[in-house]
């Protein structure tokens, strides 16, 4: 029978990673004895790693009410294009990408960081035009000077000074715009895939070329790949909530938490290099990026899928997602691999062949450090104590209350001019 | 003075009324906290009035020691530091000054808190929090009391060597190959007379560590050297012994150009330190020892950042001739500025008449000023080395060429040594300064020559025609012999010249190759200030504009 590719990594990876964690360690084999008589309601014992989870995800995601207050920018950037260029109107789509459109955008450790909306802009123009992928994202570049773009090496940011964003903004055509013989010399291996439909060209512009993309499959694969079931107790959700109603008092929270637990596992890992980065365990530069977390994430989950392998709970699944990960990188023929599974030719692993294994070493530390601090806050039984190791880990500052429904003091005149202090 | 505390309670009822006593020599009220969650929650907080308040001192919020390090903007006794008591300089009655320093806390302090708007101010004063982390763990048994680094963070992470000082146990956060590491070693003299090597981990970071990211454990630490050094320097920091199969101590230096972290590792040899009448041996440490560092690298002690024309100074080779009263403070400044290396020529001992207006004091008298010089400047200032020559010019030049002499400064005001520097010159251009003071420095003029261009004018010396003031016979021009009486000035006077030397000097240090003009410049004192020191005395007429003023400078071609 042949196996897909996700479930292919999958297996291999799991000859390679050590045993389910949630099954050696001594703090869940205990809850699991106290869980035992109900069967049914045994997802309970996850709840609490599953509260403190769902908090940090919930103070890390970025709303969509916040998302949605960038549209506007689009809107503006849209106009100043349809006005400096002679494409028609119709001819240009403007569609967020990256983990906006795959709803794992997050905040930075530093609350007053701006956050980075990702936006394709795709253009519809002749395969004339197309044949001069430099001279495309200049005239894009052009068409938004008044908004200060600057040139990425990609994309085109946009710092819109007064919003709480800025916008990266990615230049493209669909695929079947570019001429065929340049098509055949950028992905010589190119071939159908699952989302070909939203393939793109973008411009790499150090290579001065194009370069294959696909925001729109990526974020459809993601969703697709989300909606499968892997949690086999889910089912019983509504069943098992009765159970422990009757027989196990007081349940504290019964609602199961994290449940869109690829998205979750997504962020909370974005978010825990973020951390990494700040404890100055990895550097910056080098650290992994979101994309290949994202679709070594997917991957894995799909495989498990395809494997029809189930979980007990998220929490579960999650701890299995970072044991699989470091073992998800392929290494074929000296170059590391990690495919844009929606399109042939893009491997967003393709600095890491190049950098004396920098990447991959900060890949490798992370993904210990992650798996390293899951296991501590598995360890640990007490509630508030693994709530307080989920905040540390995840950089989550304590929650915060209204302060401003305190008293005020009304306070005397002032008297005089204060004195100013000298240089010395 | 007993405060009103039922007005101040009426106005702020959290306030309690009766003191509680904690320590002499200051009172303490609790102040009723409200309903804290949990992770912002402390035991307490209390106003506290010093003894001898209003008169003396300034009433403050204290809170809880398990406050320090949890809540941002408290000191390590957990004092609050905010804008709260102004003081008796405003004028405020002991009650407003209450109520201003409480209505400081509620606004600034515990608002924000609770709404968690303080959460990110940690990382903004980082350094002090760390020197509260670094006090706790502190002991007089401490193998290392502090890291000294000698330069810029690399780029990439990277174990090099150190030297622990004994008896200070400071570290240099470099070896010998540097030369700054030699410098400050030997400005230490005696509190350095051991050097054993250590072994660094010197890391690079983008983020200043706050007390929930820096490592607190060995095991946080290890993730960061796991991570950040290449595995072969990671083995050989694991595995490292000294020459003689000893442990050796271990550093882990993280740091940016603006914040530094250091932790001594555990393990290590023991500590011997001279305790009461004999020694005694301490173990090696168990924990890691977090610990501060100081930066004596040249970028910051000379410009704290903000001179980037530092490191090219470093590069420089500079001759200067004449260590007297114009001299020696110049070369003062230079180094003060980071010139690299400077060359003092000078034959004369230090004697007690000098000690009026001379960068040395009566600590030097009978030494050879040069050397002297050298021993303060390199032993003060380690971006900077002076070698003495104790001989006069004439001496220097027949061992010495300018070969290797980036710019000449010539303080000496003898024509015999600018006579010999133009012959020099012909063969080794390079840019020269010329400075010199007139008599009660009522004129200083500092002539600025680019390679090249000559200072003799055929066989004439410009020097008195560049004068700002016509002097009279009597008064004496040239200093004579030591047995005489020459017109004093003070050092303060000098001041005003010596600061055109150094300025200028810098200026053409700075310069680069052909941007450099013929030219002097001149201060001149007004008409009030020759009075004072000479009836009749008039100035030159190109100086006349100095007239009116105090003091003017002036800048001129030369000529």
């Amino acid at each position: 029978m042949s196996i897909t590719k996700s479930a292919a990594l999958v297996n291999y990876a799991e000859q390679a990673k050590p045993a389910r964690l949630t099954k050696a360690l001594e703090s869940l084999a205990i809850l699991n004895e106290r869980f035992v008589t109900y069967d049914s309601a045994r997802h309970l014992k996850y709840s609490p790693w599953a509260q403190a989870l769902n908090a940090a995800n919930l103070h890390i995601t970025v709303r969509e009410d916040e998302i949605s207050a960038a549209a506007g920018a689009y809107q503006e950037v849209a106009e100043h294009l349809a006005a400096n260029l002679s494409w028609p109107p119709e001819a240009i789509s403007i569609r967020t990408q990256g983990s906006v459109s795959t709803k794992t955008l997050i905040r930075s450790p530093m609350g007053g960081e701006k956050f980075d909306i990702d936006a394709v802009c795709e253009v519809d123009i002749s395969r004339v035009q197309a044949a001069n992928p430099m001279e495309f994202f200049g005239s894009v570049g052009r068409a938004l000077v008044e908004l200060e773009a600057q040139a990425k090496r990609r994309c085109w940011n946009i710092p819109f000074p007064r919003q709480p964003f800025y916008l990266e903004f990615t230049p493209s055509v669909p695929l079947d715009n570019v001429p065929t013989q340049t098509l055949a010399s950028m992905a010589p291996r190119y071939r159908a895939s699952r989302y070909e439909k939203t393939a793109l060209a973008v411009v790499d512009t150090p290579t001065q070329s194009w370069k294959t993309s696909n925001p729109a499959g990526m974020s459809q694969w993601v969703d697709d790949t989300s909606k499968r079931p892997l949690i086999r107790v889910m089912k019983m959700e509504a069943y098992a909530m009765d159970e422990a109603r009757a027989s196990v008092s007081p349940v504290p929270d019964q609602t199961v938490e994290i449940t869109d637990t690829l998205r979750v596992a997504i962020r909370l890992f974005k978010r825990h290099r973020d951390m990494c980065v700040r404890r100055n365990i990895i550097e910056s530069s080098t650290k992994p990026i979101s994309i290949i977390i994202v679709t070594l994430l997917t991957t894995c989950y799909e495989g498990l899928a395809d494997l029809n392998r189930s979980f007990e709970h998220p929490v579960e699944l999650l701890v299995e997602l970072a044991a699989f990960m470091p073992h998800l990188v392929l290494k074929l023929d000296g170059k590391y691999r990690v495919d844009n599974p929606t399109v042939e030719g893009e491997n967003f692993a393709e600095k890491w062949n190049d950098d004396e294994g920098e990447r991959h070493r900060a890949f490798m530390t992370w993904c210990d450090a992650l798996s390293a601090d899951l296991k501590t806050i598995l360890a640990l039984t007490e509630p508030q104590e693994i709530s307080k190791r989920v905040r540390e880990v995840f950089g989550i500052p304590a929650p915060s209350s209204d302060g401003n429904g305190l008293p005020s003091i009304q306070i005397p005149a002032p008297k005089a001019t204060p004195a100013s202090s000298g240089l010395a | 003075m007993g405060l009103d505390l039922t007005f101040l309670c009426s106005r702020f009822p959290a306030l309690q009324p009766s003191p509680i006593s904690r320590e002499p020599g200051v009172t303490c009220y609790q102040l009723l906290l409200p309903h804290l969650p949990q992770e912002r929650a402390f035991k307490w907080a209390e106003l506290r009035v010093p003894k001898g308040f209003p008169e003396h001192g300034k009433a403050f919020v204290q809170l809880s020691p398990d406050a320090v390090l949890n809540v941002p903007h408290l000191d390590g006794a957990g004092v609050l530091c905010i804008k709260g008591d102004p003081g008796l300089g405003p004028g405020y009655t002991a009650e407003e000054r209450i109520l201003l320093l409480l209505h400081a806390y509620l606004e600034q302090f515990l608002k924000p808190w609770v709404n968690g708007d303080l959460d990110g101010d940690f990382e903004a004063e980082a350094l002090n929090y760390w020197a509260i982390e670094v006090m706790r763990a502190r002991s007089n048994t401490n193998p290392v009391r502090a890291i000294w680094t000698v330069d810029p963070p690399p780029l990439k992470a990277r174990l090099r060597n150190g030297l622990l000082l004994i008896p200070n146990r400071i570290i240099i956060a470099a070896d010998e190959q540097l030369r700054i590491t030699n410098r400050v070693v030997q400005s230490m003299g005696q509190s350095a007379t051991q050097r054993v090597k250590v072994l660094i981990a010197d890391i690079p970071i983008s983020h200043a560590f706050t007390p929930t990211t820096w490592p607190r454990t060995t095991s946080d630490l290890e993730r960061i050297l796991k991570g950040r050094l290449p595995s072969a320097e990671l083995l050989r920091l694991q595995s490292s012994h000294s020459r003689r199969g000893r442990d050796i101590h271990r550093v882990a230096l993280l740091r940016s150009p603006d914040v530094a972290f250091a932790y001594l590792l555990p393990g290590g040899p023991p500590t011997v330190l001279n305790v009461d009448r004999g020694k005694k041996t301490f173990p090696p440490l168990r924990k890691p020892l977090p610990l501060m560092t100081s930066r004596i690298d040249p970028d910051w002690t000379v410009g704290r950042d903000q001179h980037p024309e530092v490191q090219a100074r470093q590069a420089k080779h500079i001759l200067v001739l004449g260590a007297g009263a114009l001299g020696s403070p110049s070369i003062d400044h230079l180094a003060k500025a980071g010139v690299g290396r400077i060359s003092v020529v000078d034959a004369d001992t230090m004697s007690s008449a000098n000690i009026g207006r001379h960068l040395l004091g009566a600590d030097s008298v009978g030494k050879t000023k040069v050397d002297a010089i050298a021993q303060r400047i390199n032993s003060g200032y380690p971006a900077t080395v002076v070698i003495p020559h104790a001989m006069t010019t004439a001496e220097w030049l027949k061992k010495n060429t300018l070969a290797d002499v980036d710019a000449v400064l010539d303080l000496t005001g003898e024509p015999d040594v600018r006579a010999q520097l133009d012959r020099a010159r012909l063969s080794h251009p390079c840019p020269l300064l010329i400075g010199w003071m007139e008599p009660y420095v009522a004129a200083a003029h500092v002539c600025v020559l680019p390679s090249g261009q000559r200072w003799l004018q055929g066989a004439q010396d410009p020097m008195s025609g560049l004068e700002a003031v016509v002097w009279p016979s009597e008064v004496i021009r040239q200093e004579p012999g030591c047995s005489s009486r020459f017109q004093s000035y003070t050092a303060a006077a000098a001041a005003h010249a010596v600061a055109l030397v150094a300025e200028c000097a810098l200026e053409m240090i700075d310069s680069t190759a052909g941007s450099l003009d013929p030219t002097v410049r001149s201060w001149v004192r007004g008409q009030h200030f020759l009075d004072k020191h000479w009836p009749g005395l008039l100035h030159k007429e190109w100086a006349l504009s100095a007239r009116e003023h105090d003091g003017l400078t002036m800048i001129r071609q030369f000529p």
